[in-house]
């Protein structure tokens, strides 16, 4: 009597292995106790960080790939302090993040920041009002914050050219 | 005298300037000199992060190389910088190549990172620079019978191998903190669970569950106000309290904790940006005792 292995339909383990922050993929048990550990997943029955971590394992790229799920966590890295095989969630589904940018699957709240901070520097540019100012001059703080804008361009230049490539 | 470049990351001047007011004022009362860090970047936390670990190094890189250049290290006061500098100082300190890559973009600017700087939260400064003997001694007027919640956020304190603050599960710094100031600190249910914020652009409400959550958990202790040390805690929580079904009257005050020390040190409202707080936490200035020392 044979005994049959689980095979994934495909290499998206390894993948995610490969991608900075998800080498530890493969001591994953199982167990969830990133899930009990998890505030989003205490307050949306969709987030399961165990689960997506298995989903990952068994090989559903697509559906990991194009799903908002990974892009939910906090990384307030409660799993990570609380799994005992070092497996750090947060940094597993960086790792998805970043395969999937690089596919161009990145939610408009993240491209517009990344957008802003390679623009100007920093990201408030556009909400620092004359307002503020005064509110800053009140409390005896400088009101030219002085970023620099320049930096970014080489960045962007290196990491960011022909689209969200590293 | 000890000093510090003071990052303030691209939220906390714009959002929340009277944490900036009130971190200036205080720490000057204990002894630390804090220097404007002029013509940085944002540190690249979370969205930058997300999508290219390298640029997100390279930001940092930069940062900290500039402030290697000044000879001084860095103190930031909101939790996602902290968290952001000090992942990027860790892993520009152990990946070599990561270096050399951030390096060969620093050299036509004359900066190069070697190592030698340090990042430092808020929450370190006060209570190994300065420690809390003197932070209690330099009380002029104690807080009596105030119920106080700290909240410490997420990337204050986790993961505890990069940022080195406190104990990540059962973190004390703030509780201390309180306690030397005269007021009473008060545990309560996921203490160190998050604020929500990093979801509100997100998923507006999930944050404001999580949000809710944590209020809820605080207000069934009895507590009579939430104190924070991060920028992006500080808003949320007075945020999510502000709407048409709250009842002004059942709204917990957030206040940041130099706010809460520079009170006790005698420093004025005005110079701590009270009234800029959008939830008045003249309930707990009303517990402070005039005159009374440590």
């Amino acid at each position: 009597m044979g005994m049959s292995t689980h095979a994934p339909t495909s290499d998206f383990a390894k993948e995610i292995a490969r991608a900075p922050g998800g080498e530890a993929i493969y001591k994953c048990v199982q167990c969830g106790i990133c899930t009990a550990s998890c505030v989003v997943a205490s307050v949306s029955e969709k987030y399961r960080p165990r689960e997506l971590i298995q989903r990952i394992l068994i090989g559903m790229r697509e559906e990991v790939l194009t799903s908002v799920l990974p892009w939910l966590c906090v990384t307030c890295r409660m799993c990570t302090e609380r799994c005992q095989e070092d497996v750090s969630p947060a940094d597993i589904f960086h790792a998805v993040r970043y395969v999937a940018a690089r596919e161009g699957h990145i939610p408009s709240v993240f491209s517009h920041a990344v957008d802003l901070v390679l623009q100007d520097g920093w990201m408030l540019e556009s909400g620092y009002s004359d307002f503020i100012e005064d509110e800053r001059d009140d409390l005896g703080l400088h009101t030219d914050l002085g970023w620099n804008n320049q930096f970014v361009r080489r960045i962007k230049e290196k990491y960011f050219e022909g689209g969200l490539t590293q | 005298m000890r000093e510090y470049l003071l990052y303030l990351g691209c939220t906390t001047p714009v959002r929340l300037p009277s944490y900036e007011a009130a971190t200036k004022a205080v720490l000057s009362k204990l002894g630390i000199r804090l220097l404007d860090f002029k013509d940085v970047t944002c540190c690249g936390a979370q969205y930058i992060e997300s999508i290219s670990p390298r640029a997100h190094i390279g930001l940092g890189g930069r940062i900290l190389a500039l402030a290697e250049s000044q000879g001084k290290d860095v103190l930031a006061i909101c939790g996602a910088c902290s968290g952001s500098l000090k992942h990027s100082k860790h892993i520009l300190d152990k990946d070599k190549g990561m270096r050399r890559e951030v390096n060969s973009m620093l050299r036509e600017e004359g900066l190069k990172y070697t190592g030698n700087v340090q990042v430092k939260h808020l929450l370190q400064v006060l209570r190994d620079d300065i420690g809390y003997e003197h932070i209690r001694k330099a009380v002029t007027r104690r807080y009596s019978g105030v119920r106080l919640a700290a909240h410490y956020g997420c990337h204050v304190t986790r993961p505890y191998d990069i940022v080195k603050v406190d104990d990540p599960e059962n973190p004390r710094v703030i509780d201390e903190i309180i306690e030397c100031i005269g007021a009473t600190a008060v545990d309560y249910p996921d203490k160190t669970r998050c604020c929500g914020g990093p979801l509100l652009a997100m998923d507006e409400e999930l944050a404001a569950l999580i949000g809710a959550d944590k209020i809820k958990n605080v207000r069934g202790v009895g507590a009579e106000g939430i104190v924070t040390a991060c920028v992006f805690c500080d808003i949320h929580l007075s945020q999510i309290q502000i709407g048409d079904d709250e009842v002004p009257e059942s709204r917990v005050p957030i206040i940041t904790l130099p706010q809460l020390m520079g009170l006790a040190y005698g420093i004025d409202k005005e110079s701590l940006g009270i009234n800029l707080n959008r939830i008045s936490p003249e309930g707990i200035l009303g517990t402070l005792q005039e005159g009374v020392g440590q």
